[in-house]
């Protein structure tokens, strides 16, 4: 067990639906849904002032363009945060969103603050290339092997792990194709309802005929990249894209998505003061390294570790967010790790859900934590896989 | 109508040949209104629109590049006949129904220009009888328009007028047709099927016919009637296979109907065994079946006598190859006359049937031999016509071969020859024209304005006339160019033909080259570099080769710099020097053209940097002119040194050896400029190119200083470019020493491996080209590529 100060707790856990790359957001800044996921949070939690925030992190996996200049810190005064709320970019890559919400949480562990917000926001769709707009490799990787497998594109690192781990096409098809029929479900039952904040887009639009500019007023509400008319049989038929002879495709990969996601984290004090019901209490958090080549199977090392730091058992997991960046990798944690897959991912993961980089983190969590408010459960995790080698792994306490 | 300009057009009917015709019209830059019914549901332009998506998949490719596609606009006859208002050209392709035709044309009547032409894609009807349907104000400005299928690529277009067609209207079109969309314009009567179908289908019957007398496997008659007979390489059943043999079954449905009086008549049918094919549903390549099928990597062919089909074999006997072989058509064909082999038979048989049947037919449907032989060129891609074959064996010999057998009872028809055929001629070519059974005269050539702008256009057999080997007058000549200049056109532009295989350029050439443009440069306006296609297939790999075996690369390096002053001597020339470039322009003949000070590119222009297949990099200039491109393109914008966005997919291409597959292609990839010239009959290269050249010296024309300061992405954009190549290597899609050749392109266009941003010059540039070309040559992976190449024509992946 580690030695903490106070408890951090999760009073609202809130989302926007996640689109597809180009999709339904594709005229949506990044800012701007981070500002909403801001504003919606805290929203949820009217008794809160806001200018008690300590702070806002956001994770942003790509922090260049329109995600640049600290979005953290623009974020929040566009959702009307006080100017005195400051706020701060970090970047893990694809644990972004759930780093911030335990380094948020830590703010709260050490006493440094009492009310922290932690978000995640990307927009995949406002990057030229989805590795970033100006992509400017270290010529030094390229000087002999050992570097090498930071070059490598995630695919590819996929293809690794199913070749190292002996994962199939089929199974990672199989799995791929269950991703899509759980958030079908889960869709079709309202399960995502409780943690999406729906947001309104307005595309403007050039009207050739008339020369006007046609304004067109959308509020989705569900997530995009899920397909009830998915089957086995046609990912099947689907060409890999990462090697000649490989299995790893475009359907049995995450989905590129627009996506952001925000937490309110408070201290027991707030919580009493304002009597706050919380949805979870933060009890852990690791990342550890393993070699960039096989970046998806990092969760085999974050997880035991963030285990043994809460001191509970795997077995103690009710409920498992472990991030589908690709069937393969996700099947290979869950083979080595040996867990339960009627655990994992009971709505769906990012295959069929999307992956909206350094916001899934924050995506995730509030999936967890409000899936777990229905179901029941005390322990919940969400885990995530992370280029150039690393794994994240959070837990939190149903209270 | 003295001069047509068609701002706008329509094509009704968005079928295959309609969607087609449309998308040529727009890779001339014509905007097209594209029509068909309103679809029942959904989107009411959704047939367009299904169309127009088609016009992506199809191979070959009917549009020059994506881009065009956006000059084309989905329309319906419910919603949008308003917009006919604005067509210039209407060009009806709905499906071959007298009583469809006329009720679209009742319907657009009201919506139509007051200048506007008005033409019919019928291949079969009755072009008079169509025009019945149209206000009598109309008429005039109606005709018949005849495109072939893939319309870009068959030069053919057959334009019928009618008895109230306006002449000057036929000739406005004709002459549009010929230069704006660079067709072959032949005109034909309105008789069933016109032209080219009319001889063309009957010469399928015709193979058919013989086909089962002599009891051949249709394999074996493919492997006779391809190329070994100067006929596509898809011969006879393989073409009705991808035609669809119940189109085939159609046309020849539509020759019985129409012709009762043609005395073939009782040929004019399906054969049995077609007709069981298309009962059964195998109509060729659109249902994966026909008279071929593939089964699983072989070839199957249907065979009469099993009743089933069996692996393809299709030999031609040892016999009839060596008749084949034989270049003097004269002995070619007394030879197979004299045979007793089975396909030698064949053969005559149907040259014969083919030759009798043109010869009975040419009164009837075409004005003359020349119109009948351009045709079956440009419609079935035939080398020669049947009455260019026929004068070339010898007129009188095989017209008495001709009596002889249709006096024996062999001919398909016991019809006589017409009288002129045995009146002692030596042909129906000849230098003052062509014969017209119709008129009995000979018929000159047209004297149509446009016609002047092809200084070597084509020419039947017997029609004699000086190609442009001999033309001209030489100014300087060597082992591997001629320069030259039409003083009837300009004396005081000089032409550079380049006289090798393909056009490959070695050090013959080289010397040539710089050699002429010094002669240029002393004594002419400019320089224009031409011949017919292809304008090169790239640098002499067998003289490489042969160096690179004695180990001398020493010699090599002085070979490529001399290669490099080549190229900068074509662009820094005090003359303008215009490249015409046509059919492939490949590795070191991309490069010239590279350097040329403007291009002329026909629409059939396929230039790419090919090297890395031979396991080289583009060492002739080409990789620093990519350099300089970027650099300009970066200078323009707000980041003068952001360079990779350029560089990215210019490397990508040099990196997969892509080829353009038409001249807006190579534009969209820098292999030309937006400000070049793009033409689309080949034939007028050569004027456009002399034109662009006096104008550029009329203008003043001095070259431009030679580049420095030229900013490179060095190190930074080297190590972005090895990432794909990483990835692309250990994810199986190249090899190891793909990787290689790779890296020194990425190498070459980073300008080599120096700090990002470093101010370079031209000369430091082609260093870079230079080092790393031989260095890649001292590899026996690319000495193994070479070689292989060399010896077999194919590329080696090692």
């Amino acid at each position: 067990m580690n030695r903490q100060i106070q408890d951090a707790y999760i009073v609202a856990a809130t989302r926007l639906p996640v689109a597809k790359r180009n999709g339904m957001f594709r005229n949506v800044r990044p800012d701007d849904m981070l500002a909403h996921a801001i504003r919606a949070v805290v929203a949820q939690v009217p008794g809160v002032d806001p200018a008690l925030i300590g702070d806002v992190i956001v994770g942003c996996a790509i922090p260049e363009a329109e995600q640049g200049m600290n979005i953290a810190r623009i974020g929040a005064l566009l959702a009307g945060l006080p100017d005195t709320v400051p706020g701060i970019t970090i970047n893990r890559f694809c644990s972004s969103g759930l780093q911030a919400v335990a380094d948020a949480a830590n703010q709260i562990r050490l006493g440094l603050a009492d009310v922290m917000i932690a978000a995640g926001t990307e927009s995949m769709s406002a990057m030229s290339n989805i590795m970033g707009n100006k992509v400017m490799p270290n010529p030094a990787l390229f000087s002999g092997d050992e570097n090498l497998g930071i070059a490598y594109g995630m695919g590819l690192t996929a293809e690794k792990v199913a070749q190292e781990w002996s994962i199939s096409r089929d199974e990672q098809d199989a799995f791929a194709e269950a991703s899509h029929r759980k958030a079908c479900a889960a869709i079709a039952a309202g399960h995502f309802k409780a943690e999406i904040s729906p947001y309104a887009v307005c595309d403007h639009l050039p009207d050739l005929t008339s020369g006007e500019v046609r304004q067109r007023q959308r509020t989705p509400e569900n997530d995009e990249g899920a397909r009830a008319d998915i089957s086995v049989e046609k990912l099947g038929k689907l060409r890999p894209v990462f090697h000649a002879k490989g299995s790893v495709t475009a359907g049995n990969a995450s989905q590129m998505s627009d996506g952001a996601g925000a937490v309110m984290l408070v201290s027991e004090r707030i919580l009493k003061e304002h009597n706050l019901t919380p949805l979870a209490r933060f009890a852990g958090y690791a990342v550890g390294g393993v070699a960039p080549e096989i970046m998806g199977v990092g969760p085999i090392v974050a997880i035991p570790k963030v285990l043994a730091q809460v001191g509970i058992r795997q077995q103690d997991l009710d409920w498992i967010e472990l991030n589908e960046a690709f069937a393969a990798q996700a099947l290979a944690v869950i083979k080595h790790l040996d867990l339960d897959p009627a655990r994992i991912n009971p709505l769906g993961g990012a295959i069929a859900l999307g992956h909206p980089l350094g916001a899934t983190g924050a995506i995730r969590t509030a999936t967890l934590l409000h899936g777990m408010r229905r179901s029941g459960g005390k322990y919940g995790l969400v885990s995530m896989c992370i280029g150039t080698g690393m794994g994240a792994a959070g837990i939190f306490e149903r209270i | 109508m003295s001069q047509l300009h068609v701002k706008k057009a329509a094509v009704l009917g968005a079928g295959v040949m309609g969607a087609q015709i449309a998308a040529h019209l727009a890779n001339a830059g014509v905007p097209v209104v594209l029509f068909d019914l309103a679809a029942r549901e959904g989107d009411k332009n959704g047939i367009v629109r299904k169309a127009l998506d088609g016009l992506k998949k199809l191979d070959p490719a009917p549009l020059a590049n994506r881009a065009v596609l956006k000059q084309i606009d989905a329309a319906n006859y419910d919603e949008h006949l308003h917009l006919l208002a604005g067509c210039d050209l209407i060009i009806e392709a709905i499906a071959e129904r007298m009583d469809w035709k006329n009720d679209l044309y009742a319907k657009i009547a009201p919506f139509l220009s007051s200048t506007a032409i008005i033409a019919s894609n019928t291949s079969g009807l009755s072009i008079n009888a169509l025009a019945q349907g149209l206000p009598a104000a109309v008429r005039p400005r109606f005709c018949g328009i005849h495109f072939f299928n893939p319309p870009r690529y068959m030069r053919l277009v057959e334009i019928i007028g009618t008895e109230t067609t306006d002449a000057a209207t036929l000739d406005a079109l004709e002459t549009w047709l010929t230069s704006r969309l660079g067709k072959g314009v032949v005109r034909a009567l309105d008789t069933p099927n016109f032209v080219a179908n009319r001889i063309g289908v009957f010469s399928i019957l015709a193979v058919m016919h013989h086909t089962q007398r002599f009891d051949l496997g249709f394999d074996t008659v493919d492997a006779l009637t391809g190329p070994k007979i100067g006929r596509p390489k898809s011969s006879t059943y393989r073409t009705a296979d991808v035609v669809g043999l119940d189109t085939l079954a159609h046309v020849v449905r539509t020759m019985q109907n129409t012709l009762p009086d043609d005395p073939w008549h009782s040929h004019f049918q399906a054969p049995t065994w077609l007709d069981q094919l298309i009962e059964k549903g195998a109509l060729g390549q659109k249902t994966k079946g026909g008279i071929f099928r593939k089964v699983g990597k072989e070839i199957h062919v249907l065979d009469l006598g099993q009743q089933d089909y069996r692996p393809s074999a299709g030999e031609v006997s040892a016999e009839v190859a060596a008749i084949l072989q034989e270049k003097n058509p004269a002995v070619r064909f007394a030879a197979l006359r004299a045979s007793q082999d089975p396909q030698a038979r064949f053969l005559w048989a149907i040259f014969r049937d083919v030759f009798h049947y043109a010869a009975v037919q040419l009164e009837s449907v075409a004005d003359n031999a020349r119109d009948l032989d351009f045709a079956m060129r440009w419609g079935f891609g035939w080398t020669q016509g049947p009455f260019e074959t026929w004068q070339a064996a010898g007129w009188s010999e095989i017209a008495q071969g001709i009596a002889a057998d249709i006096a024996a009872g062999l001919t398909m028809s016991a019809a006589p020859l017409p009288a002129w055929v045995l009146d002692g001629r030596d042909g129906v070519h000849t230098a003052a024209g062509s014969w017209s059974a119709r008129r009995q005269v000979y018929v000159a050539p047209s004297t149509l304005p446009v016609y002047r702008r092809q200084l070597f256009p084509e020419r039947v057999l017997g029609a004699g006339g000086v190609g442009p080997e001999q033309a001209g007058e030489t100014l300087y000549e060597n082992d591997g160019v001629r320069l030259w200049t039409m003083p009837a056109v300009d004396a005081g532009i000089g032409i550079i033909s380049f006289k090798t295989k393909m056009h490959t350029i070695g050090s013959e050439v080289v010397s040539g080259l710089m050699a002429a443009i010094s002669q240029a440069e002393a004594s002419l306006a400019g320089l224009v570099i031409w011949h017919q296609a292809p304008f090169a297939v790239g640098a002499n790999l067998a003289q490489v080769g042969e160096v690179v075996a004695k180990g001398d690369f020493a010699l090599l390096e002085t070979y490529v710099e001399a290669f490099q002053r080549t190229a900068l001597a074509i662009k820094y020339a005090q003359v303008p020097v215009v490249a015409a470039v046509q059919g492939m322009a490949l590795g070191g003949g991309c490069e010239f053209a590279l350097h040329a000070a403007r291009r002329v590119l026909a629409l059939e222009s396929y230039v790419g940097l090919v090297e890395v297949g031979v396991g080289l990099i583009p060492a002739g200039g080409g990789s620093k002119e990519f350099v300089l491109q970027a650099a300009a393109w970066a200078g323009r914008t707000a980041t003068p040194n952001e360079l990779m966005a350029f560089l990215q997919p210019v490397f990508m291409n040099i990196a997969t050896a892509k080829v353009s597959k038409s001249a807006h292609e190579a534009v969209d990839y820098g292999f030309a400029q937006a400000t070049d010239t793009i033409l689309f009959h080949p034939d007028e290269l050569l004027y456009v190119a002399i034109r662009e050249a006096r104008a550029l010296a009329e203008a003043g024309y001095a070259p431009k200083p030679m580049a420095r300061g030229i900013p490179v992405a060095g190190r930074a954009g080297i190590a972005t470019l090895e990432m794909t190549l990483v990835n692309m290597r250990d994810g199986g899609m190249i090899s190891a020493y793909d990787y290689q050749v790779a890296r020194a392109a990425a190498v070459a266009l980073c300008g080599g491996e120096i700090d990002a941003g470093s101010l370079v010059d031209e000369e430091w540039l082609l260093a870079v080209e230079r080092r790393l070309f031989v260095g890649l040559l001292k590899n026996p992976e690319t000495q193994a590529r070479i070689k292989h190449t060399l010896e077999t024509g194919k590329p080696l992946r090692n």
